[in-house]
């Protein structure tokens, strides 16, 4: 692993209020463009991106927003990017750190709207680059910021929380031993317990259960999960074929998964797995309440996944209409597709960040073997 | 018959025997021709006049000269209709403003602007591409929490877009798909959004609707078809026999006093006979009329026997579509147009309607009364369920089979324990399993098949059943 080795980030998708996407030029970014963030090369990061407006967080501890929301500020280690709330943590007066509540709008200028002191983490230099990223866990991990609320929501000590992401209306949390849990609204089965129902407190998802996970991810409605061994579980809603399986919406246009190449010329008739001529369920997945194991192509191992509002990056799936998928074109796909840009450029993606229409991707050279 | 034998004599011959009956009338009927004075140029000079009469008749009857009446008068309407949409539409930035609260975001506000100015300065092609984003944000917000708790300026930001978004698609030079297609987005507007400046996506889906039909003559009187004999897939109509049933009381234009002191107050079902049987929509509706006022409308469709069943889905299509998938070709899934409020969305049926005079003994306003649409083949299915409000259902179209459990029986009605469907029971009422669900045969209800004209009273919370006979349309009246 090269450390000295920077890399550089590419963004692709939504971009239609000028938020830093590559050339930045008209409202989407179809293929992945390196980032020319404004002030020059940022050493950034991390990337926390909302759907208006976009938050870099450089080594520096300088924070820069990019899109409807614009400012600098110094002195963060961690940003998180809501419409409702941008939120910083600050190297606060003593030794501890302060969470701080902006209103995007206000290009953190002034006060912010709330601020609290928080504990450091309990292990770990206060200052570590693991920190950042933590957001919207603080890094005492005793509770996380929500967008709406109210703002700052204890956690009970005994979940040990490693990783906490927030979707539309549901929570999914990390623990230290690799157990994922959920709680929020399930009327897309986003929570994964095989219920529309939903949970007001973290609940262990059974499903899961044994297995080590390493990474977790929230997007709108629907969850992804990485386990230690490089298996991706994923569950939710599926109405753009975030889930990687075949959507309804898309076999309508006569666009989804290909039994046979050559789909397209075809043009007539696509009952897709129809079968529904003799009664068998055509085998669309509008929601899927349990974990589901997302099959890519045999061999790849997952290191990272993230998700945005109706899609998915791990190197897949899903609503393309912003170009949010960066193949190029405004398509949703319901199946996995690997983005033929880095493998192209001979770069190898380190980490992946989306926003609500958007994708990040941090990618270094491959090493010359 | 006199035959046209034109072209084998000579022209200086033509008889007016030879000319044709139509011929005839245009030459008897036009003033400035009384001389038959044939020769060569007067020969000419009728013809020229008899094709342009000829087209002038044919563009009002259906003549196989079509063509030529679409594309000339098409691109006239299409223009009168563009031009009664101006009319409508705000032409300020004042005008095209909405009032929205604290929940809409900054960035939205923006772009709401950004899409009124785009409009008012003709770049449709902009326009379409703000709107769609409007359209997409706002959407997710709909579909965030449950739909009551959604917040209405989140609605107005969608409908704003539907709006725009209709209009634009529509400008000339329109086509038949392109106007569809702004219908579609009005109605998209009318079912998830709320009503913005005026209810002008009414005014503007009435406008488009008329464009669409222009084409059509509608068909006056009776329908050729009578309702409820379409014939069926199969003619195996499990009828119950509810004569071994305990029936619902029948009544016969109670008076107000009566009704509440015997059925609504102590909750007891009664079918009102003399109510509504001299509504408009008890001789006006059939297929033929549904789908001419309402053909080309967007509406929600349930798909699969019923709601309880893990293959049930909801989804959109025209109300054309849906009569010739579900109702007209041998339909392989049930599909109904279940639960709408489809007078609300085409203020048109409304007038077909009235609401029951009892509806005045209620508490809350007529405003408030919430009026569904439930159209249907024979065999669609809604599960044993209890509803919060009181309901008259009316019948229109077809026979139903409806049982009726009181809410003192709920336990032995074995309520689904989940949030979503609480209200409803586990038990399929016409193949109870009676092992799982035991205490359901024991419980006493009351049944009726209900026939055009009639309007079944369900008390609140009342428990009930319902299974279309026929090709069914019914219409419920949800009152407090």
């Amino acid at each position: 692993m090269d450390e000295e080795r920077r890399g550089t980030w590419f963004g692709f998708g939504f971009c239609g209020f000028g938020q830093a996407l590559g050339s930045g030029l008209g409202r989407q970014v179809h293929s992945p463009e390196p980032l020319r963030t404004p002030g020059g090369s940022l050493d950034v990061c991390r990337v926390s991106a909302s759907w208006s407006y976009t938050a870099f967080v450089t080594r520096g501890g300088r924070v820069q927003l990019s899109g409807a929301a614009g400012g600098t500020a110094d002195g963060c280690t961690d940003a998180w990017a809501s419409e409702e709330l941008l939120v910083l943590l600050r190297a606060g007066p003593g030794a501890g750190a302060e969470l701080q509540a902006w209103a995007p709008g206000s290009a953190m200028r002034g006060d912010p709207l709330w601020s609290q002191a928080v504990q450091e983490a309990e292990h770990g230099p206060s200052r570590d680059e693991t920190q950042a990223g933590l957001l919207p866990l603080l890094p005492c991990a005793r509770a996380y910021v929500s967008p709406r609320p109210p703002f700052y929501r204890p956690l009970a000590p005994t979940l040990r929380a490693r990783r906490l992401e927030l979707g539309a209306e549901h929570a999914l949390l990390l623990d230290a031993a690799g157990q994922v849990f959920s709680w929020g609204a399930g009327r897309h089965g986003q929570l994964g317990h095989g219920t529309l129902e939903a949970e007001p407190e973290p609940r262990l998802l059974e499903a899961l259960q044994g297995l080590r996970m390493a990474e977790v991810a929230a997007g709108g409605w629907h969850s992804v999960c990485l386990s230690e061994t490089g298996d991706i579980y994923i569950w939710g809603w599926n109405e753009s074929g975030q889930l990687a399986l075949p959507t309804k919406s898309l076999a309508e246009d006569g666009k989804t998964t290909a039994e046979a190449s050559g789909l397209e010329e075809d043009g007539s008739e696509v009952k897709r797995g129809s079968a529904g001529e003799d009664g068998a369920p055509a085998p669309f997945i509008a929601v899927q309440p349990f974990p589901a194991l997302l099959d890519l192509s045999p061999g790849s191992e997952a290191v990272k996944v993230s998700c945005g509002s109706r899609h998915t990056a791990v190197l897949t799936s899903e609503w393309g209409k912003y170009g949010q998928l960066g193949h190029k074109d405004t398509t949703t796909l319901d199946r996995p597709c690997r983005v033929e840009y880095f493998v192209d450029k001979q770069l190898q993606v380190r980490t992946v960040s989306c926003g609500p229409w958007n994708t990040y991707v941090y990618a270094v050279e491959k090493e010359k073997s | 018959m006199p035959s046209s034998r034109g072209s084998s004599q000579p022209r200086d011959q033509t008889h007016v025997s030879d000319i044709s009956r139509l011929g005839r009338w245009v030459l008897s009927t036009s003033a400035t021709w009384e001389a038959i004075y044939i020769d060569i140029d007067g020969l000419v000079l009728y013809i020229y006049i008899f094709i342009y009469m000829y087209i002038f008749v044919c563009s009002y009857t259906y003549f196989p000269l079509a063509p030529i009446r679409l594309s000339c008068l098409a691109r006239w309407r299409a223009q009168h209709a563009w031009e009664t949409l101006q009319a409508l539409l705000p032409h300020t930035k004042e005008e095209l403003k909405l009032e929205l609260g604290e929940k809409v975001e900054g960035s939205v506000l923006m772009l709401l602007q950004e899409a009124a100015d785009l409009f008012l300065g003709g770049q449709r092609r902009e326009c379409l591409q703000t709107c769609e984003v409007l359209l997409d944000y706002s959407w997710e917000k709909l579909n965030t929490g449950p739909w009551q708790d959604v917040d209405k300026d989140w609605r107005r930001v969608y409908a704003f877009g539907c709006l725009l978004k209709a209009v634009c698609l529509c400008e000339p030079p329109g086509d038949a798909t392109s106007v569809a297609a702004a219908l579609k987005a009005c109605d998209m507007g009318l079912l998830m959004g709320a009503a913005i400046l005026g209810d002008i996506l009414l005014k503007v889906a009435a406008v488009l609707q008329k464009h669409l039909l222009s084409g059509k003559r509608p068909a006056p009187g009776p329908s050729q078809e009578p309702p409820g004999t379409k014939k069926a897939r199969n003619d195996h109509v499990p009828i119950p026999d509810v004569t071994t049933e305990r029936t619902v009381p029948r009544l016969h234009c109670p008076s107000l006093q009566y009704f509440k002191k015997h059925f609504l107050v102590p909750g007891r079902p009664v079918i009102l006979e003399g109510v509504a049987n001299h509504w408009p929509c008890m001789k006006k509706w059939s297929l033929e009329y549904i789908q001419e006022v309402a053909g080309c409308r967007t509406v929600p469709v349930e798909v699969g026997s019923r709601y309880t069943d893990e293959e049930w889905s909801q989804t959109l299509m025209t109300v054309n579509e849906f009569i010739s998938k579900y109702i007209r070709e041998e339909p392989k899934d049930i599909g109904y147009l279940a639960q709408h409020q489809l007078f609300d969305q085409i203020p048109e049926l409304k007038q077909d309607i009235s609401i029951p005079d009892y509806c005045c003994l209620g508490d809350g306003e007529e405003e408030e009364i919430t009026i569904n649409a439930w159209f249907g083949p024979q065999g669609t299915v809604s599960p044993l369920h209890q509803d919060p409000q009181q309901n008259f259902l009316a019948q229109v179209m077809g026979r139903k089979y409806i049982r009726l459990y009181s809410p003192q029986e709920s336990e032995a009605l074995y309520p689904h324990d989940t949030h979503l469907l609480h209200n409803t029971s586990q038990v399929d009422v016409e193949n109870p399993d009676l092992e799982k669900f035991p205490r359901f045969a024991e419980a006493p209800f009351l049944s009726c098949v209900l026939s055009p004209g009639e309007v079944l009273f369900i008390p609140v919370k009342h428990w009930h059943y319902v299974r279309a006979l026929d090709l069914s349309f019914s219409v419920s009246f949800w009152w407090s």
